[in-house]
């Protein structure tokens, strides 16, 4: 408690982020973020007084760091408890086996596996096209900006694919943008430049068409085998009895399989298909997820400059 | 000792109020407001005694504002990081209605306790 009092933004921003330490690193951006948006308003309120003079009031205001550390610690276990539905999931058996059925997770997962497709090709337009202008532009003055404008831009676009993450597998992921210090132009795109982050994330943006590719190849065809299995036996009755004729070019091959008998096997092994493919999409999903944080959030120790 | 005591039990009491005092003052207001002003309007009204401190009251807005009782948008703001302005939903004014009357029976059940033996 006897600590010295932080005397500026940064050193007090620097002061949570220690408090924090350990915590998940999208709450530690969370609280960061509040805390400048506070402390700025707070200091442009009072252009009278210094900002020595504004943050030495701040532990009775906003509260010294370990206060609001604790604050955001204990909303965070509240609504983990309050958001988190207790669910019913039978934990042996064919119950545990076929209980991905009723975890929303596995749906979302398999959900964004196919959309990932979509957003890994966006994602690799994007950076390639972003990565080659900055490339061929920085021999011409447009070239820093242009390159700075683009890194800027994938911070946007990471926000966002943490959003869509956190929505798909529940992973907790940063709801606030990364915490800027407020230095110079010059030291601050240094800061960018060392940022491993910033790397990182393009090569997440840039890993994203393969990763989306097998993704998506895994959910249709996991798909369409799956349900080719569970309907075979109809669409066989349906072109035998003339229901519907398309159904005519339905080869079921052995023939045995055509049998009234087989009919429930060919079912079951397409339920069974299916319910696999539900455990790999939820798997993916939690792999994912850890993979997207590792790239794309900044860990929580705290940074080694200054 | 006796600070510290204090301090906990204020802090127990916080937990729930903190959320009923945030979504009354923003159905009290006629605009949407952000978590500074939001601050500044808790620290008027505690006149010196601080009873929210806050910083507190940010995380209290994001939990709110993810169980939908309140919505957000953000605003560029020239001082500092954007800002995000909140606004109370329909849903969060029915649970203010219900947590009002909660909070109306609890006080005045515990007011029947203090009031008799501690009177001066």
């Amino acid at each position: 408690m006897n600590r010295s009092a932080p005397r500026s933004i940064d050193q007090y921003l620097k002061a949570l982020r220690q408090e924090l330490a350990g915590e998940d690193a999208a709450l530690i951006q969370d609280a960061l973020y509040d805390a400048e948006e506070y402390l700025r308003a707070e200091v442009a309120a009072h252009p009278d007084k210094s900002e020595a003079d504004v943050l030495e009031l701040i532990a009775s205001t906003y509260g010294a760091p370990d206060e609001v550390a604790s604050a955001y610690r204990d909303t965070e276990a509240k609504v983990k408890a309050a958001m988190t539905t207790p669910r019913k999931v039978p934990k042996s058996g064919a119950g545990a086996f076929f209980g991905v059925f009723l975890d929303p997770r596995a749906y979302t997962s398999l959900f964004f596996m196919l959309l990932s497709l979509a957003t890994g090709i966006i994602y690799f337009t994007l950076t390639v096209t972003g990565l080659s202008l900055s490339a061929g532009l920085a021999v011409l003055i447009i070239g820093l900006p242009f390159f700075l404008v683009f890194v800027a831009l994938t911070r946007v676009v990471s926000l966002a694919e943490g959003r869509l993450i956190e929505a798909m597998t529940g992973e907790r992921m940063p709801r606030r943008p990364v915490h800027q210090s407020q230095a110079g132009f010059w030291s601050r795109v240094g800061q960018m430049l060392k940022d491993r982050r910033t790397w990182t994330t393009l090569a997440y943006l840039i890993l994203m068409l393969p990763l989306g590719v097998v993704y998506f190849v895994i959910a249709v065809v996991g798909l369409s085998v799956s349900l080719a299995f569970i309907f075979a036996p109809l669409v066989d009755w349906a072109g035998r009895y003339g229901w519907f004729d398309q159904a005519g070019d339905l080869h079921l091959n052995p023939a045995w399989l055509g049998a009234l008998w087989a009919a429930p096997l060919l079912v079951l092994a397409g339920v069974v298909l299916l319910t696999l493919l539900m455990h790999l999409a939820r798997g993916i999903g939690r792999l994912h997820a850890m993979y997207a944080k590792a790239l794309l959030v900044a860990p929580a120790a705290p940074p080694a400059a200054q | 000792m006796d600070d510290s005591n204090g301090r906990k039990f204020q802090k127990d009491l916080n937990g729930g109020l903190v959320g009923l005092v945030l979504l009354a003052i923003l159905n009290q207001s006629a605009e949407d407001l952000y978590g500074y002003e939001i601050a500044k309007r808790l620290a008027s009204a505690n006149e010196g005694t601080s009873i929210f401190k806050e910083g507190t009251i940010y995380p209290v807005l994001r939990a709110l504002s993810a169980a939908n009782l309140l919505t957000s948008r953000i605003v560029p703001s020239y001082s500092g990081p954007p800002r995000r302005y909140y606004r109370i939903t329909d849903q969060g004014r029915s649970v203010l209605t219900e947590w009002t009357a909660i909070w109306a029976g609890t006080r005045s059940f515990v007011d029947r306790f203090i009031d008799k033996g501690h009177s001066p």
